[in-house]
């Protein structure tokens, strides 16, 4: 069986806009979260979200071609380019064809189509952009991804609401493992904050309330009220072992497994016992090869939400029964928010950081103990603990569920 | 070995221009039946074009509850009403197995009507008033989300997005799935809506859509006069299974399903790669993948837009595979009829693929008049064929460079 490994990482979040950047503020549990400033709040309640700050697109693309991208294209692209360097991945010495790119997204290049609406509906259907279609698609940033690099291996996009970002990376291994692809650029991007998705958010009643900003994520907290939106990429760039080896690559974490499985239950509610979650993370230990017992670490879903919170806690519980004690679970979202089809892919590469560096990102904002939610979630303090193994959970609308694991590389 | 797992297709749904259902569909493709019409679900009158591919007469209430139908997007519908259809006809017992049954259902867009409708919602009366219902109906997830709701299929879920190849990427996913062992039957496909204000808007200006008003010649792939491709809707889902287990339960098995190959043109996002060599290659991957030389495929479904680029790059793309044998292997294109259903079309022509091998017969390709001496293959002009098919090829290509092409085989 082709072993597959992580190689490069590229990370555009609320709290950083590189990987290293993003990595030193989770450790040290600072929060991302502030005031919108994309568009005039006026009309909600409390307009905060986790942003993307001072980010200059036209350090990563072409200001010709900026034009006709939407936001989430460039965070695609900008958090591709780092991986791609991070990996030291040189594409004029790579055979273009065994090398693809899979990403995902909740919504893709949504804010085009309400950009273009407007045209459509003020200036008539003549003055609709005709980079519209090709550039609105959610699959568009893989193309441009491909065309920007060369790489002519497989290429699509997938979509699986917030469990986005965990499907693609393991499908994307997936491909490496059957043959298909050698290296394969990969994770999830997305750009939610404009007004239509951020109302539609709203309307949910889903989204948290705080007077400050920085302490509105609040999972497994007794007092949680709920998520906020965050915005960005994040890209890793897999390989087969044998491939990463032979040009003396860097190894951050070896991927172990994944599944993605489906409660087929309730489009937005989970599943209340946690059915579906703990099939996928069963499952994803399966196909790993490993126990309860091997695994040190989980980064949890842990939206925020009563339910979500609740639901996945009794997953773990049920999964690990006496395990469940002695493992390390945190929810990176405190910090960073959801960053919806980008939130999978941005924690499954903070889960292989871990495996690298062994040092654990807490749970922020974490005060009053919930007893429903009784797990170690590594409250407000980074820890420093060796990880053998840990999983990277996501749990989406429409109940699709996701597990990954990967490993710490130990030279062998 | 997971490799060594035969699939099979023992249920096929369709929802189509010229049929609501799949043996209406069918024996219209076979009657030469022309499914473009003047367009009904918007009005038009401003728009650059004034045909399309409806799917008339669909009530979804044949399988959705009417508050639950209210819920869905469009093509959220026509996905859950044909899953329905495929599911019915393989007779597999879902609740006996839902933790083995998966479902990826392939759109390019997702709830664009949708999106259209809640624009207006907050231009005209503020954020307030936006649905609630406006992400779980928007997001392209959905419709293999709310399928596995539907039916309760709860194995691996997810979405593929590639532009118009997106059904097959689907359908070419959920295949690698059952090979490698992670499912044993997988409900796949693509399902679009494509008849919405924007979508006609903007594929007008990126001037991909026939300017012809006539409904008797706009759609006409591989004819010199073509100008660009009529929009359809619809879905195309099939049930694929693990062969042993559909022998072992009696199931009737349609067709094979042989191989799936997949590529990037890594050229341009909305022009074919020279020569139409991305195609190629997946074609070439798609045949070695299956086991079969050029020589062995009896018949080719085409991806045949109608655009001026794509039908002449396709041409050049089939020579450059078959060789000489392009010149003898019938190829016809189902979208003369249906119109190009997007993210549908992959999953509508893998399923017409399917019961061409069924029934021996091959539809043709309809509006054919004025042979173009770049693409001087055997379309089938002069309508159905019976002839012996042992392998036949679907393929599809989307903007962004993605290019799939899937292999089925007449069921032993």
């Amino acid at each position: 069986m082709t072993r597959v490994v992580v190689t490069g990482i590229g990370l555009i979040t609320p709290v950083g806009n590189d990987t290293a950047t993003t990595w030193d503020a989770l450790v040290a549990g600072r929060s991302g979260i502030g005031p919108i400033t994309h568009f005039d709040t006026a009309a909600y309640e409390c307009p905060i979200a986790g942003e993307v700050r001072d980010f200059d697109p036209t350090d990563f693309v072409d200001a010709k071609i900026l034009r006709r991208l939407d936001r989430s294209s460039v965070f695609a692209l900008a958090g591709a380019q780092q991986a791609i360097a991070d990996a030291g991945l040189d594409m004029t010495h790579e055979n273009a064809k065994r090398v693809g790119v899979v990403l995902g997204t909740g919504m893709g290049g949504a804010q085009m189509i309400v950009e273009q609406n407007e045209v459509l509906e003020d200036k008539g259907p003549r003055r609709v952009s005709p980079f519209m279609t090709s550039h609105m698609l959610p699959d568009t940033p893989t193309g441009l991804i491909a065309i920007a690099i060369g790489a002519r291996g497989p290429n699509f996009g997938i979509s699986a609401a917030c469990a986005t970002g965990g499907a693609t990376t393991g499908e994307a291994a997936e491909i490496i493992r059957s043959g298909r692809a050698d290296v394969m650029i990969t994770g999830g991007f997305e750009a939610p904050l404009t007004p239509i998705y951020y109302a539609g958010f709203h309307a949910m009643k889903a989204l948290a309330v705080a007077d400050d900003p920085t302490k509105a994520v609040r999972p497994f907290d007794a007092n949680r009220s709920g998520f906020i939106l965050g915005e960005g990429a994040g890209i890793m760039v897999l390989e087969s072992l044998e491939h990463a080896q032979a040009r003396g690559a860097r190894i951050y974490a070896e991927w172990l497994g994944a599944a993605s499985t489906n409660d087929a239950y309730d489009m937005v509610a989970a599943a209340e016992d946690g059915h579906g979650v703990a099939d996928a993370m069963r499952e994803a230990m399966s196909e790993a090869g490993i126990g309860p017992a091997d695994l040190d670490y989980i980064n949890a879903h842990g939206t925020g939400t009563a339910l979500n919170d609740r639901v996945e806690t009794h997953a773990i519980r049920e999964v690990f029964m006496e395990d469940a004690d002695r493992l390390m679970v945190s929810s990176t979202k405190s910090m960073i928010g959801h960053m919806m089809g980008a939130a999978g892919a941005v924690e499954a590469a903070i889960t292989a950081l871990v495996c690298h560096h062994g040092v654990v990102p807490p749970t922020i904002n974490y005060e009053t103990p919930d007893p429903d939610c009784d797990l170690d979630y590594v409250p407000n303090e980074a820890r420093v603990s060796p990880v053998r193994r840990a999983m990277s959970t996501s749990v989406g609308l429409g109940g699709h569920n996701s597990a990954i694991i990967f490993g710490k590389w130990n030279g062998a | 070995m997971a490799d060594e797992r035969r699939v099979v297709v023992t249920g096929v749904g369709l929802l189509t221009a010229v049929g609501t259902g799949r043996e209406a569909t069918w024996q219209a493709l076979l009657a030469g039946t022309n499914g473009i019409r003047p367009i009904t679900l918007i009005d038009p009158s401003d728009l650059p074009a004034k045909v399309a591919g409806e799917v008339q007469g669909f009530d979804p209430s044949v399988a959705i509850e009417r508050k639950e139908a209210r819920r869905m997007d469009r093509f959220t519908q026509l996905a859950v009403v044909a899953s329905g259809e495929a599911l019915e006809q393989s007779g597999l017992d879902v609740a006996a197995e839902a933790d083995e049954i998966g479902c990826m259902i392939g759109a390019g867009i997702g709830g664009m009507s949708t999106l259209e409708e809640e624009f207006k919602v907050l231009f005209e009366k503020g954020p307030s008033r936006v649905s609630p219902f406006l992400v779980p109906m928007f997001i392209a997830d959905m419709a293999a989300g709310q399928t596995s709701i539907r039916y309760g299929l709860r194995g691996p879920n997810f979405n593929t997005m590639s532009a118009c190849a997106s059904g097959a990427d689907a359908l070419g996913t959920a295949l690698e799935v059952i090979k490698r062992g992670d499912a044993i039957a997988m409900v796949a496909g693509g399902a679009e809506a494509s008849v919405t204000r924007m979508s006609v808007a903007a594929f007008a200006a990126s001037r991909a859509l026939s300017r012809n008003e006539d409904a008797e010649t706009a759609s006409r792939p591989f004819d010199l006069n073509r100008d660009g491709f009529v929009l359809g809707e619809g879905a195309g889902i099939l049930v694929i299974e693990e062969r042993e287990h559909a022998i072992a339960r009696g199931a009737t098995i349609l067709a094979e399903f042989a191989s799936y190959g997949q590529s990037a043109d890594a050229f341009h996002v909305t022009q074919p790669s020279e020569n139409g060599e991305g195609a190629a290659r997946a074609m070439n991957m798609a045949l070695r993948k299956a086991g079969i030389v050029a020589a062995d495929v009896d018949y080719i479904n085409a991806h045949g837009t109608s655009t001026p680029m794509n039908d002449k790059f396709e041409t050049m793309s089939i020579k450059n595979v078959f060789g000489e044998a392009a010149y003898t292997i019938p190829v016809s294109s189902t979208k003369s009829m249906v119109g190009h259903t997007l993210g549908a079309a992959g999953g509508v022509e893998a399923a017409v693929t399917v019961l061409s091998l069924r029934d021996q017969k091959i539809h043709g390709t309809f509006h054919l008049v004025t042979p173009d001496p770049d693409c001087d293959l055997d379309f089938v002009t002069e309508g159905a064929r019976t002839l012996p098919l042992e392998y036949a090829m679907s393929n599809s290509l989307g903007f962004g460079g993605h290019n799939s092409s899937l292999v089925f085989k007449r069921a032993e």
